[in-house]
């Protein structure tokens, strides 16, 4: 007995997941190229084939899992949320500190490039800013 | 002013050639061996996309054709 006239080497679920991840492959492809694109028109290309093919692996994607041919990757749990969040909270806090002393050390040496004559008195300031 | 085409892009050109060109068959034979209906009509949707990608890439290639250097540039 033959199953049908739809005959094919793999299953659907099998050929579906390969076009996908060939999609996401080729996404990936498209981004390289156009970042490495010395052509604003062919940048212009690829950008416009990178987001055309964004659209399809997305439609791809929703249809399969409507499906039920995609199992998504289970949801990540609360406290884990919350550690990541604490963590990223003081490296966003390090960072702050970081900039402020930065831009405070640029903005006092330009103060120092433009005052050749006041030399010694710009360079002893009693209060350093960035420190505080 | 358009730029000729460098070394670099063309390769990546071609290399999405070959890409769109394995994805247009991909999803003919997923678009006739498909049981499941809406399986089948997104798959045979992607086809026609992936050969205007082609079409594009082909396109921009040829354009690129009429100005590029027949002798290499120091």
């Amino acid at each position: 007995m033959y199953q049908s006239h739809n005959q094919s080497l793999m299953p659907e679920q099998d050929m579906a997941y390969t076009v996908l991840a060939d999609l996401k492959r080729v996404s990936r492809e498209y981004a390289i190229a156009a970042t490495e694109s010395t052509c604003p028109d062919i940048r212009q290309l690829f950008t416009s084939l990178l987001n055309s093919t964004l659209r399809l692996q997305g439609d791809l994607f929703q249809t399969m899992q409507q499906l039920k041919m995609y199992t998504p990757s289970s949801p990540a749990l609360k406290q884990e949320i919350d550690k990541q969040l604490r963590q990223h909270e003081q490296t966003f806090q390090k960072t702050k500190q970081f900039l402020q002393q930065t831009n405070g050390n640029v903005q006092q040496f330009s103060n120092l490039a433009g005052q050749h004559q006041m030399q010694q008195a710009s360079m002893q300031q009693p209060n350093n800013p960035y420190y505080m | 002013m358009i730029l000729p085409l460098t070394a670099k892009e063309m390769e990546y050109i071609v290399d999405s050639m070959s890409n769109e060109d394995l994805l247009m068959k991909q999803c003919a034979v997923t678009a006739a061996t498909a049981n499941n209906g809406s399986l089948r009509q997104i798959c045979s949707q992607m086809q026609q996309v992936h050969e205007q990608h082609y079409q594009a890439l082909m396109s921009a290639l040829s354009y690129h054709q009429s100005m590029a250097p027949t002798q290499p540039q120091s």
